[in-house]
């Protein structure tokens, strides 16, 4: 068998049903193979909108999503979605076309040095430079990509190898991957820790959106009834509608999630690596704080905040042997009647009922009118913190957003992978202009694939994040944000053969919502929003959550 | 000193992978020492550095990598000396721990020694 028809194979083998791929010289063995195969293969416009597509479609599978891309550009031009996979832990296979083995290192046409340029972009990468290899390494890319901690693993695939005859007996190969040690020898100080704290508070993160325990991580909020606080990653792996869960902590979030984070005395934090973002000043967080730090990966624990009590293992284990463990509870009526109340006070709904629209208005919308197994991704920026804050992820409605690169132009390309994994749910993408421009040529993937997603595009002209800063911070000394030529988006989406409808009214907001719903081709909604509305509240860089820029938040602050 | 011992599949890229580790954090290294070890398709990496937080710091992460089979830090105590001296009785090989070997050339006074301290 050649080695192009092993990779058809071992693919098809992995249960893989979709590709999202662009071809190249180096690859036109494979694509040959590829005629006739079961799998789909979507041809996304630019290679990382192909690995965005991917990483969507991994967020809302849970299996390994796969993308193509040929050698030299085809490689460095998948190097951003690789890392956006990367800092979320989104388990992906990349596979690059390489020069043939024989001129590899000579500068051949299209040559780039691939494996160098993925390799502190991915869980692990491969070069294959032997025949032998291909199989077992194809196998060991999938299992690497969802043992333990996932991420990207990518597979570098020089021509020759296509090729070359691969020998049955190499096919047949096993393959294990050790699994990573679970340490759970700190349990029962975990347990005493949490039965003995007075406020005690989890930290949701993005883990457990992974390990799918925020069922598991509701009930120990119950049993110990201490408030669930998320970070942006793990927005929606428990239900925001649920009296103990707070919402999204951190920069931009919520007064009372933030409240609850720095007043609590017992901080059980699970698969999060406390970023920057989510801990502001590191020196001043949880000052007073005792940590209980629980991750799949033993390198989290202790590498940003010195956990006290490290707990290695997967989410949903580790809180089922909480679970178990926990007998003496204190009662605690006190601390959660306390943030109950908070809550109440921090829960304004911002219908915000003035022109130009506020962009708080429609992601209120949105919370109103999309089902409850909606998938709705963001984009990068303001428009990712307005969706972060105001909308209402519960039951069975998901959140995908790059949280950990921050790359503009994810939300767009992830919708169609995730709009792929689970076509029956609605999926719409909360966009920027700014963002949307970036990747605006995948227009012609969603409709040539018929793949209808929603765009709710807040469409302000401005690349509003920076600009926000540039405004707090410089002084108002704005430089390189206006986006003052952009296209008409209704005329740039209908050109590619979507539907648009521009929305310049608060009042027109929720219809254009359901049209946008009804739609079966991939449809824009450009709503021109207010370019002077701020993502406010926010606790400046650097500066402990203590330190507020307030905004229209009416929040009293845990009236201290 | 700080002295970090790993086993890993010999392979190209290998090196690579484990020294963007340091390279990330900021971790100068003084020493590396790498080549094939007694199994077969397996090499043994060998690196010092002064910084014992970093070193702390980056094991986990080392450990970590699909080609690192094991890391560790070399405990102190473990440093092996070992020497040859040249004195009437002729030529005198000792080994045992850096302060025993120390401890007997300074006893026996030899006319000539090599020391290789922390041979590991």
């Amino acid at each position: 068998m050649k080695g192009a028809k092993a990779v058809v194979e071992l693919l098809e083998k992995q249960k893989t049903e979709v590709l999202f791929g662009i071809p190249g010289g180096v690859l036109l063995p494979l694509y040959d193979e590829l005629v006739g195969s079961k799998m789909r293969h979507i041809l996304p416009r630019h290679e990382q909108c192909g690995a965005h597509m991917a990483d969507g479609y991994a967020r809302v599978s849970k299996r390994p999503g796969v993308c193509i891309a040929t050698s030299g550009p085809g490689a460095t031009n998948l190097v951003t979605g690789v890392a956006t996979a990367f800092m979320d832990s989104s388990p992906l296979v990349a596979i690059t076309g390489q020069v043939a083995t024989g001129v590899l290192g000579n500068d051949a046409f299209q040559e780039a040095d691939s494996f160098s340029l993925m390799m502190p972009i991915t869980k692990h990468n491969f070069r294959i430079t032997e025949t032998r290899a291909l199989p077992e390494t194809m196998k060991r890319a999938f299992l690497i990509a969802t043992t333990g901690r996932y991420g990207p693993v990518h597979i570098d695939l020089p021509m020759d190898i296509l090729q070359q005859e691969v020998a049955d007996e190499d096919m047949k190969k096993k393959v294990r991957v050790p699994k990573p040690r679970r340490n759970l020898s700190g349990l029962l100080d975990a347990v005493k820790l949490l039965e003995e704290a007075e406020r005690p508070t989890i930290l949701v993160g993005g883990g457990v959106a992974w390990s799918r325990a925020g069922p598991e991580i509701t009930q120990l909020a119950e049993l110990l009834t201490a408030p669930m606080v998320t970070t942006l990653m793990a927005k929606g792996s428990v239900p925001e509608d649920h009296p103990l869960v707070l919402g999204v902590c951190g920069m931009h979030g919520r007064q009372v999630a933030n409240y609850a984070l720095n007043n609590c005395d017992v901080l059980l934090a699970i698969g999060t690596r406390f970023s920057d973002r989510v801990t502001g000043k590191l020196s001043e967080f949880g000052v007073q704080t005792k940590v209980v730090h629980v991750d799949i990966d033993s390198s989290e624990i202790g590498k940003n905040v010195k956990g006290r009590v490290g707990l290695v293992g997967d989410a949903w284990t580790v809180v089922n042997a909480l679970i178990a463990g926990l007998k003496e509870r204190k009662k605690r009526a006190n601390w959660k009647d306390r943030i109950i109340e908070l809550k109440k006070e921090c829960t304004c709904d911002y219908d915000l009922k003035s022109d130009p629209i506020k962009p708080q208005k429609v992601v209120h919308e949105m919370s109103v009118c999309l089902p409850d197994d909606a998938i709705v991704t963001t984009e990068v920026g303001q428009n990712q913190m307005w969706a972060s804050h105001f909308y209402r992820c519960y039951g069975k409605r998901m959140f995908i957003t790059s949280g950990g690169l921050g790359t503009m132009g994810f939300g767009f390309p992830a919708a169609l992978g995730a709009k792929v994994a689970r076509p029956e749910s609605i999926v719409a993408d909360i966009a920027g202009d700014g963002s949307l421009q970036m990747v605006s040529q995948e227009f012609a993937t969603a409709v040539e694939n018929d793949i209808p997603v929603i765009i709710c595009l807040m469409n302000n002209g401005w690349l509003g994040m920076v600009k926000q800063w540039q405004k707090l911070f410089y002084d108002k000394r704005y430089n390189a944000t206006n986006l003052g030529k952009s296209p008409d988006f209704v005329k740039l989406a209908e050109a590619y053969g979507a539907e648009a409808i521009r929305v310049e009214r608060h009042s027109e907001v929720s219809d254009a919502l359901k049209e946008g719903m009804k739609a079966d081709v991939p449809m824009l909604l450009d709503f021109v929003v207010d370019p002077e509305e701020d993502v406010l509240p926010m606790t400046p860089p650097g500066k402990s959550s203590s330190e507020w820029i307030r905004g229209r938040c009416r929040w009293k602050g845990g009236g201290e | 000193m700080e002295v970090i011992m790993m086993l890993t599949y010999d392979q190209p890229g290998v090196m690579q992978r484990v020294m963007a580790e340091f390279t990330k954090r900021k971790i100068n290294v003084d020493t590396i020492v790498v080549g094939p070890c007694e199994t077969p398709e397996r090499s043994r990496i060998v690196i010092s550095l002064r910084d014992y937080d970093a070193a702390m710091g980056v094991i986990e992460h080392l450990r970590a990598l699909q080609e690192v089979i094991e890391a560790d830090m070399v405990d102190h105590r473990r440093h092996e000396g070992y020497a040859i001296t040249l004195s009437k009785g002729g030529v005198c090989r000792i080994t045992g721990s850096v302060e025993e070997v120390e401890a007997l050339i300074k006893r026996s006074e030899p006319d000539k020694y090599i020391e290789v301290v922390n041979a590991i």
